[in-house]
């Protein structure tokens, strides 16, 4: 099940054939142990699996490990490659399975997925309201609410009553918000809005974008986070590999 | 990582992580990216992972008391008004700091503990902790189930791709 010494054949993404790999910045990540120490391409066709060594002893997921996993990935968007980004945790025996189970078996499957990437990258964009003020929205606009918060003893029942509404009304309140939001960030290849994560978020959702485009799209974001300020908070993570849009299968 | 630099634009409206913060690498790459098993069944290494499932139920106990707790803080700000810390536990610690995002650096801790179990993290928690005061919040909900959750490689709890929510 794994090679002799222990070590596994650990999987970052799949790229073209021929791609050079940049050097990935290695700051913070575990050296020469790290699962970034010794990347290399393993070819198959038009393809080419990235991936690093990984002893098979010991378990996977440490902050260095998912930084690592990160680092090659980033590193290679920023070169310009077109890639794939696995999940992180892909571990394969050796190089031959790599490429006679995963590369050559699926290879038009990839090879088109590579080609719808190429030239883009995923920018992720998340929204929060910002609380004092959604809260105090809420309570100007909901006298049941009002009336509660006055009322409400401080016992648990009380309070969950009160929080249940809060958080019902801010679901009420966050689709609105969403789609004004995601009307102003046009001219995107695709969109996956992801489900919410937090009563208190408006929008998280990834975004794929042309690199010609990248400026424009920063610029969108930037207004729409500056027309809205005070009132929730955006976060703008990327360019990213494309995460959100190779996952569908 | 230390020189990691924290955009922000003017108002602090929007903020944009160079590089990206821990979370936001965990949320994309454990939650999201190609799934290996999808492909490869036989020379899978089941090496074990650790990874903390950050799926969030959001109709929980805990978060109706956060936010009915974050509600009655307005009081404090308007009346000088009521104590909030018969709500007890970790809530009163912290429901003295007076922002409600404090509410959730217990859970930062926690996460931390999990993910940056290593080395470098001095410097990453200082980060983190500028960038992800708002993510806390759902880093931290679930905060009894966040043990380190060892788990082979192709177990299906982490490939499930429709991600957060649901669960409870």
């Amino acid at each position: 099940m794994t090679t002799a010494v222990g070590l596994g054949c650990y999987v970052f993404a799949i790229v073209p054939a021929g791609t050079a790999l940049p050097a990935t910045d290695t700051e913070g990540v575990d050296g020469t142990e790290g699962l970034a120490a010794a990347v290399t391409l393993v070819e198959a066709g038009e393809l080419a699996a990235v991936v690093g060594r990984v002893p098979t002893d010991r378990p996977l997921g440490r902050a260095s490990d998912l930084r690592a996993h990160d680092r090659v990935v980033a590193a290679l968007v920023s070169a310009g490659v077109a890639v794939l980004p696995m999940r992180f945790g892909a571990v394969l025996s050796d190089e031959s399975a790599v490429v006679d189970e995963l590369l050559l078996p699926h290879r038009a499957e990839f090879v088109e997925a590579l080609a719808t990437l190429r030239g883009r990258v995923q920018y992720t964009v998340r929204v929060v309201y910002e609380q004092d003020a959604v809260l105090r929205q809420l309570l100007a606009a909901r006298p049941d609410i009002r009336q509660l918060r006055e009322t409400a003893s401080q016992d648990a029942t009380s309070q969950l009553r009160l929080g249940e509404l809060v958080v019902h009304a801010l679901e009420e309140l966050r689709p609105a918000d969403a789609s004004a939001i995601l009307s102003e960030l046009i001219g995107t290849v695709d969109v996956h809005v992801r489900p919410p994560s937090a009563p208190d978020e408006v929008l998280n959702a990834a975004f794929l974008v042309d690199v010609s485009h990248a400026p424009a799209f920063e610029r969108r974001v930037e207004q729409a986070a500056a027309q809205r300020g005070g009132r929730v908070r955006f976060r703008l993570v990327g360019p990213s590999a494309a995460y959100d849009f190779v996952g569908d299968r | 990582m230390t020189s990691s630099v924290q955009e922000r634009r003017s108002g602090g409206y929007l903020e944009r992580p160079a590089p990206s913060g821990l979370a936001d690498v965990v949320e994309m790459i454990l939650d999201k990216g190609l799934v290996i098993d999808a492909y490869v069944r036989v020379s899978l290494v089941g090496i074990e992972l650790i990874t903390i499932d950050a799926r969030i139920v959001i109709a929980s106990v805990d978060t109706y008391l956060r936010f009915a707790e974050a509600t009655n803080r307005l009081d404090l700000y308007e009346h000088g008004g009521k104590s909030i810390d018969e709500l007890g536990g970790s809530m009163v610690e912290s429901g003295a700091r007076g922002k409600t995002r404090g509410l959730l650096d217990g859970a930062k801790d926690k996460f931390h503990e999990l993910v940056g179990g290593d080395d470098e993290d001095e410097d990453e928690e200082d980060e983190y902790d500028d960038q992800y005061d708002d993510e806390d919040e759902y880093e931290g909900e679930e905060d009894e189930e966040e043990e380190p959750e060892p788990a082979p490689a192709r177990s299906s709890s982490r490939r499930s791709s429709n991600g957060r929510g649901g669960r409870r």
